[in-house]
């Protein structure tokens, strides 16, 4: 691990503005995130672990505050600047629909790859492997709508990590899932991490999930209360 | 590509409704195109081959005093113009005059229409309309008259009919000849009013063994109104050789009611066009908006994963250039295809009740339809194009979403 983090955020502010109110989500966030941890954001609901996903994933601008990728601010960067640091940089898996319900499993995978122009042949041979090495390969040609809930969150991480990013930014990826199923995809998360050092921070409010990470932020009323490095487990 | 093909079989009745959206306003066009072109070219051929001409030349004065038409007393200096002029397919000489016909004790104004049948024969339909008798020869004294006229005068073939021609220049002439035949007009009125005679017979009554009142030319090459270009080319070149005292007028200036029709026609299709395309454009605006609004959560995912503004545009922009694509190809081959049948099929005959009235305005009882490419090809094109434009709103909708508001859409 370097000493110089992947992920700093600055005194990281947001507030949601309407009319009539303003509703603080997170409020001065001092955040370091290294290359390879596999981080846990916890917290309630409301706590505000969706919202910061988003503004690190560059989805979401601040009120105020400052993040850097890699030493780079994301403060100055425009729409479409942003939109081409979540494509070459950042992975995702999201809660729910997370696919694109008319590509296949492998073009789905496929996806971020084919954005980033690269060539037919390589994606479709990057994509086929990466659903290999998560045992769903068999699946490659089904549409989305044809596999489970798990196996479509696999498919999910199969896509953030298939272009090798920085960083893989999950928003409760296993809210939908039962319980033998969230503990799978956790694990295979961790294997991923293991196995390739891809690096994960994911969103959760399974309490189960936590024995799984090296590191948990606890998140409350959009502060960190705590921030725990446990051993791998 | 893949993708949108997927996007478009998945919500086959919206993706329907927008390829119905541009192939009926093309195949209607098509047709309407089709319907008005073919009847504007009956309309133009049946007053320039049996009446008018492409041009005339006449004496300058144009008018003799009351409606006759003035008199060469020597169209040859004329006729010589016309030798040295290219594009010319036909001329004729030819003497109209003003006449009373009469039998028995009924009798019409009529306008002896004076020719060198041999000379007209081939490019004149009036051998064709012949229903009873024979048609004309220049060494037979006889006449052909319209079935409205020989009803009126209650005349058929090889009855006499008496003609009191009078001219303002040459007096009054007075011939009785043999009706030879009887013609089924194609316009009412000529059927009620010409009587076509042999130009000699016809000096005979003007006591003129010269005079003409028009040099009639048919211009090479012209299959419509269309082609007036070529018409005002030869008439241009004619005025510039014929001696001052000759004029050259062109068919708009000889039936100008059917040239005010057709400026008319023109336009009147092109507000329609307008309103089909408009009609067209605004379903396709309303389903490729319903679809943005349905996959707005897609859409919101497609940008989370870094895909740019511009893909997200052309992604629906594409989906609805196929659509329109396929319509109008579809509409087109549709148009054509209906337009074939119907050709086929010896065109449609219009009910006995508007025949009468057809036959007035100088169209074809029998109703047409022609395929015009250049047509069919611009309202192809045009109304893909204002498909994909109306599109273009949805689009950049589409492309302007805020990637975290589109995922948390409920539709």
């Amino acid at each position: 691990m370097s000493n110089s983090p992947l992920i700093r955020t600055i005194d990281l502010r947001k507030a949601y503005e309407t009319e009539a109110v303003t509703t603080p989500a997170l409020c001065g966030v001092d955040l370091d995130l290294h290359e390879k941890e596999f981080t846990a954001i916890a917290g309630p609901s409301g706590s505000g672990k969706s919202t910061l996903l988003h503004l690190l994933g560059g989805l979401d601008r601040p009120t105020s505050g400052e993040i850097l990728l890699e030493g780079r601010p994301l403060s100055g960067l425009s729409k479409d600047q942003l939109a081409r640091l979540r494509m070459t940089s950042i992975g995702f898996v999201f809660q729910a629909y997370n696919l694109i319900p008319v590509l296949t499993v492998l073009e789905n995978t496929a996806f971020v790859l084919e954005l980033q122009g690269v060539a037919r042949a390589e994606r479709i041979e990057r994509a086929r492997r990466i659903l290999g090495e998560l045992g769903i390969e068999k699946y490659a040609d089904q549409f989305p709508n044809r596999i489970s809930g798990g196996e479509q969150q696999r498919v999910a991480v199969a896509r953030a990590v298939v272009s090798e990013p920085s960083i893989v930014l999950a928003d409760e990826p296993t809210a939908n899932l039962d319980s033998a199923a969230s503990l799978e995809l956790i694990d295979l998360m961790r294997r991923l991490n293991e196995g390739k050092g891809a690096t994960f921070l994911f969103a959760t409010h399974d309490a189960r999930l936590l024995d799984r990470v090296s590191r948990v932020v606890t998140l409350v009323d959009g502060r960190i209360s705590t921030d725990e490095v446990r051993d791998s487990a | 590509m893949k993708a949108a093909i997927r996007h478009l079989v998945r919500n086959r009745r919206r993706s329907l409704l927008t390829l119905l959206a541009v192939l009926c306003p093309v195949f209607a066009l098509v047709v309407m195109f089709g319907f008005a072109s073919a009847n504007l070219s009956d309309m133009f051929d049946t007053v320039t081959r049996v009446d008018t001409g492409h041009l005339q030349i006449r004496h300058v004065d144009t008018r003799a005093a009351g409606s006759a038409t003035a008199l060469m007393q020597d169209p040859s200096p004329a006729i010589e113009a016309l030798a040295g002029i290219d594009g010319i397919e036909w001329h004729t000489v030819r003497l109209d005059l003003p006449a009373l016909a009469s039998a028995g004790d009924r009798s019409r104004t009529v306008l002896i229409q004076g020719v060198v049948p041999e000379e007209i024969d081939p490019i004149s339909s009036t051998r064709s309309l012949i229903v009873a008798g024979t048609y004309l020869t220049s060494d037979s004294p006889g006449v052909v008259i319209g079935k409205e006229l020989a009803d009126l005068l209650r005349v058929g073939v090889g009855d006499d009919l008496v003609l009191l021609g009078a001219h303002p220049e040459t007096g009054v002439g007075v011939l009785r000849v043999p009706v030879v035949g009887i013609v089924d007009a194609p316009i009412a009125e000529m059927g009620r009013s010409v009587v076509q005679a042999p130009l000699a017979l016809t000096r005979q009554l003007a006591r003129s063994a010269t005079a003409a009142t028009a040099v009639v030319v048919r211009v090479a090459g012209v299959t419509g109104p269309w082609d007036s270009d070529r018409i005002d080319a030869v008439a241009a070149k004619l005025r510039a050789v014929l001696p001052a005292d000759y004029v050259v007028l062109d068919w708009r200036d000889l039936v100008p009611q059917v040239d005010v029709f057709l400026r008319i026609l023109n336009p009147a299709l092109l507000i329609v066009a307008a309103i089909f395309f408009g009609l067209g454009a605004l379903v396709v605006l309303n389903t490729v908006y319903l679809s943005v609004m349905e996959r707005t959560r897609e859409l919101g995912l497609i940008l989370s994963l870094g895909a740019s503004r511009g893909r997200v545009m052309r992604s629906i922009l594409s989906e609805a250039g196929i659509l329109a694509g396929v319509g109008a190809v579809g509409g087109a081959l549709g148009g054509v295809g209906l337009v074939w049948i119907v050709e086929a099929l010896g065109g449609i005959p219009l009910p006995a009740e508007y025949s009468a009235f057809a036959k007035a305005v100088g169209i074809n009882s029998v109703l047409h339809l022609r395929v015009d490419a250049p047509q069919v090809l611009l309202a192809a094109a045009a109304m893909a194009v204002v498909a994909v434009l109306a599109a273009w709103v949805p689009a950049l909708r589409a492309s302007n979403l805020e990637p975290v508001e589109a995922m948390r859409y409920v539709e």
